[in-house]
């Protein structure tokens, strides 16, 4: 290695370590302020490592976890997440499979329609959506997959149809000419061939899935289904004041899922977006 | 273990279809109203176990031709019968064919155990069956020892042995194959030809087989079927398309390096004896010549006449000899191609090395003068659109 490119990479990490700080800041004070006690948030002292006096241990976690309501929450978003990313996975990548592979005017267009819906705003269809919701009875967290199954298939089915384009046919073919039927072409070898772009997909579909509030709020009844994110937002509401500390011990808790996913699938994500890119 | 017989199979691409394919050449294709006629009426009776190869340049329908066979590529007209069973409409898993593709299309995530015990698997083959006709397979093929590896950890040999591992063990009635050996380097190529050949004598399986190399075609196929731009131009045995090709095409296809093709002029005499007459010398054909000539009522008229290099010679006796100047000389060990400026054109001619009297016929020093000539019986006459008149 040269001594310049050795200052540049070392430019470079000084660079990338600021930003990530940046980054970090937020998620750090929001897990220092969980360890705190109620009254030294509220303070000026918030942005303050605990000291002896002020640190309260667990305590808001366990505030937090009792608080009624919360595990049925955090099964609601379970379940919620869980079901729309099957759905999204299942669907999408069968549907991308089709249109690449089936080259007429109507798959195009099918194709440029997925592709527009990841340009329109939700903020554009939320209210339309939520009344059509009702009327669909689809305002249960049970059926609300379908919901975001919609609102998800514009980006998963771009990824998969960028990753099946450079995928070659003749694999399929000889699958077909093995003795498969399509089904059969579909799970031996056309779903083993998306496995990277399905764990890309399904993390980040299930971040965002995790953390929605807007789509939550608008379709469900939050005095009936409450997500996490509608529960955090409610310790604000219900009471006269603001419970910080068990609301900070509730937003480390919601975001822990999705890191541990993150970390386990990130290998995937960059070999997935890679594969995607390279050859495609 | 088939008959497979193709009647008049014809296929169209929609031209609308084929947007992305502009960059490549289809000039030579009849375009139709409904598409690119990518093969026109092809005949083919290929009887059990016959090894048939088509070849042709880049382009002529090959792979199409094959794909119908496969239910890959629907068939636009015409018939296709796998043992006196009409095809046409049925799925490719159950026409009972293997195909080995050129690119192997191997599956990525299964080992070569699995690659090969998949189309068993498919169609309900009992366990312990399935385990000895991989091993048996994978013996054959010389890959027993990569069977539990994934296909990126082997070579393009290895992999190509695989592809024809997973097809044989279906046993299947006809055994299709793309450009199977086009992906290997060439003296690997040489190895696997040899291969097929060997393998063809173990299993009992009619073949099917895609080039666009003669040499392949020349070796390997109980007939050949050459094809250009979608249309069969012959149809024989290795030995009878390069004796008797039917046209200037297959001539000039056939045989390394390419025969030689000088404009010349067929002259009949009063009494029907033909002659012909190039650059003043003239040159009898061979009676069985004259006698096909005779049969075809040929008239006077100008040719192409056509000779194949190692079909000339240098010694001759002086007289009626043609004239040209050496421009290359390639040493090939045994013999020397020299490419000769003679008659207005390039000819190729092969000399052996080793003359009678043990050493080399003359100097082949490029510029230097060279004289040849060749006999009545090897010549070829085509007319100006190309067709042989002794056919
Ligand atoms: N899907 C398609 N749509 C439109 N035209 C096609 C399609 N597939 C092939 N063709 C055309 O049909 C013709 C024959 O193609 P084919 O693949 O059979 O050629 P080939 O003889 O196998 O050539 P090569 O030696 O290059 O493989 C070509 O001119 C090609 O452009
Ligand atoms: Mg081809």
């Amino acid at each position: 290695m040269t001594r310049e490119s050795q200052s540049y990479n070392r430019l470079w990490s000084i660079v990338m370590t600021i930003i990530s700080v940046l980054y970090m800041y937020p998620i750090f004070m929001v897990l220092i302020n969980s360890l705190k006690q109620e009254s030294a948030i509220s303070t000026g002292t918030a942005f303050e490592l605990p000291t002896e006096e002020t640190f309260a241990g667990l305590a808001n976690y366990e505030n937090a976890i009792s608080t009624q309501g919360f595990l049925s929450s955090l099964f609601f978003t379970t379940f919620i997440t869980v079901t729309s990313v099957i759905a999204i996975l299942l669907f999408c990548s069968m549907f991308a499979w089709y249109i690449t592979r089936v080259n007429t005017k109507v798959t195009r267009a099918l194709y440029l329609l997925c592709a527009f819906s990841m340009v329109v705003p939700f903020q554009m269809v939320m209210f339309t959506l939520s009344s059509m919701a009702d009327s669909l009875n689809l305002n249960t967290p049970w059926v609300l997959w379908i919901i975001y199954l919609g609102f998800g298939a514009g980006l998963a089915v771009f990824m998969f149809c960028g990753f099946m384009r450079s995928v070659p046919i003749d694999i399929e073919e000889a699958s077909m000419i093995d003795g498969c039927n399509p089904l059969q072409t579909y799970f031996h070898i056309v779903v083993p061939l998306l496995r990277p772009t399905m764990v890309s997909v399904a993390i980040l579909e299930a971040m965002w899935i995790w953390n929605d509030y807007l789509l939550p709020t608008l379709i469900l009844d939050i005095n009936k289904y409450r997500t996490i994110s509608m529960l955090i937002q409610f310790f604000r509401g219900s009471y006269g004041r603001v419970e910080m500390g068990p609301m900070m011990a509730c937003i480390m808790l919601a975001i822990l899922p999705i890191i541990i996913i993150y970390l386990i699938g990130q290998k995937y994500i960059i070999k997935g977006v890679v594969a995607g890119a390279v050859k495609g | 273990m088939a008959f497979v017989s193709l009647k008049h199979v014809e296929k169209v691409y929609p031209s609308t279809d084929g947007k992305h394919r502009h960059g490549e050449k289809k000039s030579n294709l009849k375009v139709t109203k409904e598409g690119v006629l990518a093969v026109e009426d092809f005949n083919l009776e290929i009887k059990d176990r016959e090894f048939i190869v088509l070849v042709g340049p880049s382009g002529c329908g090959k792979s199409t031709t094959l794909r119908m066979v496969a239910g890959l590529e629907e068939i636009t007209r015409g018939e296709i019968y796998i043992d006196d069973r009409l095809v046409n409409d049925v799925p490719p898993k159950d026409r009972d064919i293997a195909m080995v593709f050129q690119s192997y299309a191997l599956y990525p995530h299964m080992t070569v155990r699995g690659n090969m015990e998949f189309p068993l698997k498919l169609h309900k083959v009992p366990k312990d069956e399935i385990k000895k006709r991989v091993e048996q397979a994978a013996s054959i093929l010389g890959i027993t020892e990569y069977l539990d590896r994934k296909p990126k950890a082997l070579s393009g040999g290895q992999r190509q042995r695989v592809a024809i591992g997973r097809a044989i063990v279906r046993e299947p009635k006809v055994l299709l194959m793309d450009e199977p050996l086009s992906n290997l380097d060439a003296k690997l190529r040489n190895q696997m030809r040899a291969e097929i050949i060997k393998l063809r004598q173990r299993i009992d399986t009619t073949f099917i087989y895609v080039t666009h190399d003669q040499t392949e075609a020349m070796t390997l196929g109980d007939r050949i079927v050459i094809m250009k731009d979608g249309v069969i131009q012959q149809i024989g045995t290795p030995q009878e398309v390069f004796d008797h090709p039917k046209n200037q095409f297959v001539a000039g296809f056939i045989g390394v390096p390419q025969m030689n093709f000088y404009d010349a002029r067929l002259l009949r005499a009063a009494d029907g004896s033909y002659k012909v007459e190039l650059q003043g010398t003239y040159i009898v054909p061979s009676e069985e010549k004259q006698e096909a000539l005779r049969k075809n009522d040929a008239e006077a008229q100008d040719i192409v006449l056509g000779v194949r290099p190692e079909h000339i010679a240098l010694l001759g006796d002086g007289k009626d000899m043609l004239h040209g100047t050496v421009e290359v000389a390639e040493m090939m060990g045994s013999a020397v191609h020299l490419h000769v400026n003679a008659c207005g054109r390039e000819s190729i001619i092969i000399a052996q090395t080793m003359s009678f009297e043990g050493k080399l016929p003359g100097s082949f020093a490029i510029g230097s003068p060279i004289s040849f000539t060749f006999g009545g019986n090897v010549i070829h006459m085509f007319s100006k659109d190309g067709n042989n008149l002794e056919a």
